[in-house]
């Protein structure tokens, strides 16, 4: 029985006996020799311990330290995945940009009026389009009323002039206007933008094109050099369709932007002036 | 329940105790607050035993220790050793059934193997005073819990009476 009066499971009395004392006084003897004796004993002991009765044992905890390896290494297997993936989406877009800059370059080789180069700094502003910056100002020479270029045609015009920038009002602006003509000069119009129902696609109009003259559809709008702002043959856009008329009188076509705005990322500025006609650097077989 | 039906149960427990120690103890993060499994299986043992056996079952229990840990061979022996029997008797002579005290129990037997084990490994100074007093009790205080949670759910199994 024990101190608490509760029949013991094993013995006749846990807290005294001499049972009890000899193998507790046994084990401790035990474990003295082991820890005061000579070092060589503990080894041996311990490399017949690990080689028997641990074996299992150490089996077992070299497959949950493996587990819990291969969890991190998947983990960051994961994470390597993911950077790479990540990557791979860039991959297209710096395609399109490296595509762009080269056609900027080629573009830049043709011309043969001085002109800045410029990128566009892009701002996540509902009012994006209208105007843009770029990233050349008063530092690189740029002046208020250049004309603004991508290798696909007319972006715009240089609007204010800051010193290490620039805003642009680009063709989508209402403001903007642009002396044009149609083919091979025949007919000669204002380009605007399009006042068009909300969520098209930002186009261009064409407008004082006399109701008598008719533009066939896919012609090519170049800037005419008149006004003293832009140089001749900087392509505008392509005529779409008419987009109304005022019988006997006029007709205002449609028309589908050569430089698309949200594509742009690098720009030239013209420097040249209006008297210096680039159609030679638009011609779409010109070398670069 | 016969005493030899009732060595089986202990023993069973205690091969469970130390399939958890190896497979289960290398997931936890710092292994030196995860709780000792080891050590709750000489107090479960000691719980339902003859201080003698505890005694024993201590020093075999801490020779598997030393063979895993052979920087001082024998202190953990020694430790577990005299652990095992102090908390037998002690059960024995002090304690009541209740889930607190069974959890202290686990505690004091824990933090005092660790205290033992690192007198009679050599270790002194400041890191003596972090292992005992931090690190220690952390790991106390761990494998009080979790050996509360296996009196409580293994006590009809081990016959083993706690008054809540």
């Amino acid at each position: 029985m024990s101190a608490l009066g509760r029949p013991s499971p094993f013995g006749p009395d846990r807290s005294s006996g001499r049972r009890d004392s000899v193998l507790a006084l046994f084990s401790v003897v035990v474990s003295l020799v082991f820890l005061l004796g000579p070092a060589s004993w503990g080894n041996t002991a311990g490399s017949l311990v690990r080689a028997s009765v641990l074996r299992p044992f150490l089996w077992l905890q070299a497959e949950a330290v493996a587990a819990r390896t291969s969890r991190a290494r998947f983990a960051v297997l994961e994470s390597e995945r993911d950077s790479v993936a990540f990557t791979a989406q860039q991959v297209p877009a710096l395609q399109v940009e490296n595509e762009r800059l080269r056609r900027l370059l080629g573009l830049a080789q043709r011309l043969t009026t001085p002109y800045i180069a410029s990128e566009v700094l892009r701002q996540p502003e509902l009012a994006d389009g209208r105007t843009l910056l770029v990233a050349a100002g008063a530092d690189r020479g740029v002046r208020p009323f250049d004309p603004v270029v991508s290798p696909e045609g007319l972006v715009g015009v240089v609007q204010t002039v800051e010193p290490t920038t620039s805003i642009v009002l680009t063709w989508a602006h209402p403001e903007f206007r642009v002396s044009t003509f149609v083919g091979d000069g025949a007919v000669a119009g204002i380009i605007a933008a399009a006042e068009l129902p909300l969520g098209s696609n930002p186009m261009l109009e064409l407008r004082g094109i006399p109701y008598r003259d008719t533009v066939p559809i896919g012609s090519a709008v170049l800037s005419s050099g008149l006004g003293g702002v832009y140089p001749k043959g900087i392509p505008v856009g392509l005529v779409a369709g008419v987009l109304r008329e005022q019988p006997g009188w006029e007709r205002i076509y449609l028309v589908r932007p050569a430089a698309n705005l949200a594509a742009v990322s690098h720009v030239l500025i013209l420097r040249g002036g209006p008297g210096t006609p680039v159609d030679a650097a638009f011609q779409p077989g010109a070398a670069p | 329940m016969s005493a030899r039906e009732s060595r089986l149960r202990l023993g069973l427990v205690f091969l469970l105790l130390l399939v958890l120690h190896f497979y289960v103890r290398p997931r936890f993060g710092d292994s030196r607050a995860a709780p000792d499994f080891l050590a709750m299986a000489v107090l479960l043992f000691a719980l339902r035993s003859t201080p003698g056996d505890a005694a024993v079952v201590g020093l075999c229990t801490g020779l598997l220790v030393d063979a895993l840990t052979p920087g001082r061979f024998g202190a953990n022996a020694l430790a577990h050793s005299v652990v095992g029997y102090l908390a037998s008797w002690g059960r024995a002579v002090f304690f009541a059934d209740n889930i607190v005290v069974t959890a202290g129990f686990f505690a004091v037997g824990t933090w005092l193997r660790n205290l033992l084990v690192l007198l009679a490994s050599g270790t002194g100074g400041a890191d003596l005073l972090t292992q005992a007093l931090v690190w220690s009790t952390l790991q106390a205080l761990s494998t009080a819990a979790c050996g509360t949670v296996l009196v409580v759910v293994l006590r009809g199994w081990l016959d083993i009476r706690i008054l809540e």
